[in-house]
């Protein structure tokens, strides 16, 4: 129970990191981030994106724009604001003095 | 063969077999229930509603078919991912704090507070609450305790109610720290506050008052419930039963006089008190607020009892603030009309004006009721009097509903020094400055006639169309010679300033008492002809009555 309550948090803690990275590709639809996301074992449903995305957006982070699409309705495909970006920049920063932090406490166990 | 339904999702039309789209339809509620409570539920909804049309789209292609079916709403929802899903998501979230951009937001919790009490600690957890000092809220509770031992009551159910804050987490709850794993957190957060400044909405500290009000509140319904459940259910329930009833039973009570009270509004609840003392304009407000005052708290302990007893939330947040606010709004109204009122009786106007009376040749004076009833000459339109009573009079009924409150007309009777006797009239009202209080005062008709010996007194003012109530009054002081005979009609008792009816002989017969005015004061006469007319006719009428009872079966017989 308990390392299963570390695994989820760990992975939340990095989980809007890892949202914000993958848009920053370029545009992005919400199925492809859900693929990705998959692959990467941080999300298994598609119903919890939403949520993340439109407070992201709502926090100025992402914008997006409405795209005709031949399978359904249009479609939102996300994109990095400015600010998003500045957010990112700052994200990239701590997340690579965190592995830093990690290494050290593992390398010693080594 | 299976029936199918056409829907159609956000513009998107689809043939979908009926029990699958049960299925999708309560998968869909469930959905929007879930993110009910967040601002962003529109978007959020839309955004998964979309998803979901493409996703049918998909297997539609896929397949090479036309319908769906139960199979495919499952997958997509599986796909999607069901409520509990999301829920497991969030809680997660919360408990873990691991989100960055979502901290914060733990709301704090009320519970006694252990480590600050003078008795159990409530005014404390209370203080807690709000982040005061607790001795505003001791103080409070002290100021409620002389108006029918309201602090006393509602501090001790809290007391019961409201838990003790025992495991170090009741107490982070308790004072708004948050719960996570400051160690890992902390050095993520310094590097952010910077980008963090602009970005964290910091909920909990930027909550207007009223959400802080809102959530004590379902706080401690919350913990009333939790404390009804320990105590065993059925007591509880049984409680809750007999809550509901009453309150159910208050507020038709409340609907019905409301109704009643609009309804009778056109016939003249106007001329009655209290609703003769404001303009009708506001005492529509007056009344929908005061109605809404009483009957928001009922209803929201009615919906919560329900709740409780069906397990069930009956209202969410959204609700349960604008109950709130228009119960507040209500309130203000009421106490904007109310001090509104009471200004306009702040000050007392009085003015007094000498009737010259005609002196009579005996020097007796009748005073009677002059009882035909005012009319101005739109009620004469309106009654059609010409037409209809014509040549006949109108008489003021003794009471009709017109009255205004109290009396306002006293009669007192003195000694004149000089043989001319007069009558005073003061005239005295309210308003809210002095100009004001003599124009209400003038605005009062009343009719005084004198007729030889007969004075003719109204029985009560009257006021013109669009004056209002303010405390008008009028006191009749009638000065009159030495020696001389007022005979007072028994219809003027509730006007005289004294009791007639200990001068009166007694009997039917007579209808009036009789006074000397002396030198000391007005003195009881009892007329000795009509009294002793008045015995002798009551002697014979005794007498007859026993000769005539042996006969009566020949009277009968006669009758007949």
């Amino acid at each position: 129970m308990i390392v299963e309550n570390t695994q989820t948090q760990m992975r939340k803690g990095i989980l809007e990191y890892c949202i914000l990275s993958i848009i920053a590709k370029g545009e992005t639809y919400a199925s492809d981030i859900i693929a990705e996301l998959k692959k990467a074992q941080l999300l298994v449903v598609e119903g919890t994106l939403y949520p993340l995305l439109t407070r992201l957006k709502n926090n100025g982070l992402l914008t997006y724009n409405w795209v005709e699409s031949i399978s359904g309705p249009p479609r939102k495909y996300y994109v990095l604001s400015d600010e998003g970006r500045a957010v990112l920049e700052q994200l990239d920063k701590t997340w690579q003095e965190l592995v830093f932090a990690v290494q050290t406490a593992i390398g010693d166990r080594k | 063969m299976n029936k199918t339904i056409i829907i159609n999702i956000n513009g998107m039309v689809f043939h979908i077999e009926e029990d699958a789209y049960e299925v999708l339809k309560n998968y869909m509620t469930d959905v929007k229930r879930h993110f009910s409570t967040s601002a962003d539920s529109l978007e959020i909804t839309t955004d998964i509603e979309n998803r979901i049309a493409e996703m049918f789209n998909e297997i539609l292609a896929r397949d090479a078919k036309q319908v769906i079916v139960e199979t495919d709403v499952k997958e997509v929802i599986g796909q999607m991912g069901s409520v509990q899903d999301f829920e497991t998501a969030e809680t997660d979230a919360k408990s873990g704090g691991g989100s960055p951009f979502e901290y914060n937001t733990e709301r704090r919790r009320l519970f006694r507070d252990p480590d600050d009490h003078l008795i159990s600690g409530v005014c404390a957890g209370i203080a807690n609450y709000f982040d005061i000092n607790p001795a505003w809220v001791r103080l409070a509770f002290a100021i409620l305790v002389p108006f029918a031992a309201m602090g006393l009551v509602i501090y001790t159910i809290l007391w019961m109610v409201v838990p003790k804050a025992i495991t170090r987490a009741d107490r982070m709850a308790m004072k708004g720290e948050k719960q996570d794993l400051k160690g890992f957190k902390k050095n993520f957060e310094e590097e952010l506050s910077t980008v963090r400044e602009n970005l964290q909405n910091f909920k909990h500290e930027a909550k207007p008052f009223i959400y802080q009000v809102r959530d004590l509140i379902s706080d401690i319904f919350e913990h009333l419930a939790a404390f009804l459940r320990g105590t065993g259910s059925l007591l509880g329930k049984l409680l809750a039963t007999a809550v509901l009833l009453a309150c159910l039973g208050m507020m038709i009570a409340l609907i019905v006089s409301l109704i009643a009270l609009f309804a009778a509004g056109n016939m003249g609840i106007y001329n009655l008190f209290p609703f003769n003392i404001t303009n009708h304009q506001a005492n529509g407000i007056f009344m929908a607020s005061g109605f809404l005052v009483l009957s928001i708290p009922l209803l929201a302990i009615i919906l919560s009892t329900i709740g409780f007893l069906f397990k069930k939330a009956s209202f969410n947040r959204s609700i349960g603030t604008t109950l709130l606010c228009i119960w507040l709004a209500s309130l203000g109204a009421v106490s904007y009309y109310g001090v509104k009122t009471a200004a306009g009786f702040r000050e007392g106007g009085k003015f007094t004006q000498t009737v010259k009376l005609k002196p009579t040749a005996n020097n007796t004076y009748y005073l009677q009721l002059n009882d035909t009833k005012y009319l101005s000459n739109e009620d004469s339109t309106r009654l059609k009097i010409n037409e209809r009573f014509k040549g006949m009079i109108i008489l003021d009924d003794d009471f009709n509903g017109d009255d205004m409150p109290n009396r306002n007309v006293t009669i007192d009777i003195e000694k004149s020094d000089v043989p001319q006797p007069v009558l005073i009239e003061t005239f005295s009202a309210r308003g809210s400055n002095l100009e004001e209080a003599l124009i209400n005062a003038r605005s009062a008709a009343y009719r005084f006639e004198q007729k030889d010996s007969v004075l003719n007194f109204d029985r009560h003012l009257e006021m013109p169309k669009g004056f209002l109530w303010r405390g008008q009054e009028l006191h009749l002081t009638l000065k009159v010679p030495l020696n001389a005979k007022i005979i007072i009609d028994q219809k003027l008792d509730r006007n005289i300033n004294f009791n007639i009816y200990e001068c009166k002989s007694d009997g039917d017969g007579i209808t009036t008492a009789t006074y000397i005015m002396t030198a000391s004061g007005l003195e009881c006469k009892v007329d000795p002809i009509k009294a002793a007319k008045f015995k002798a006719d009551s002697l014979k009428a005794l007498k007859q009555e026993q000769d005539t009872l042996p006969a009566s079966p020949a009277d009968t017989a006669k009758a007949q």
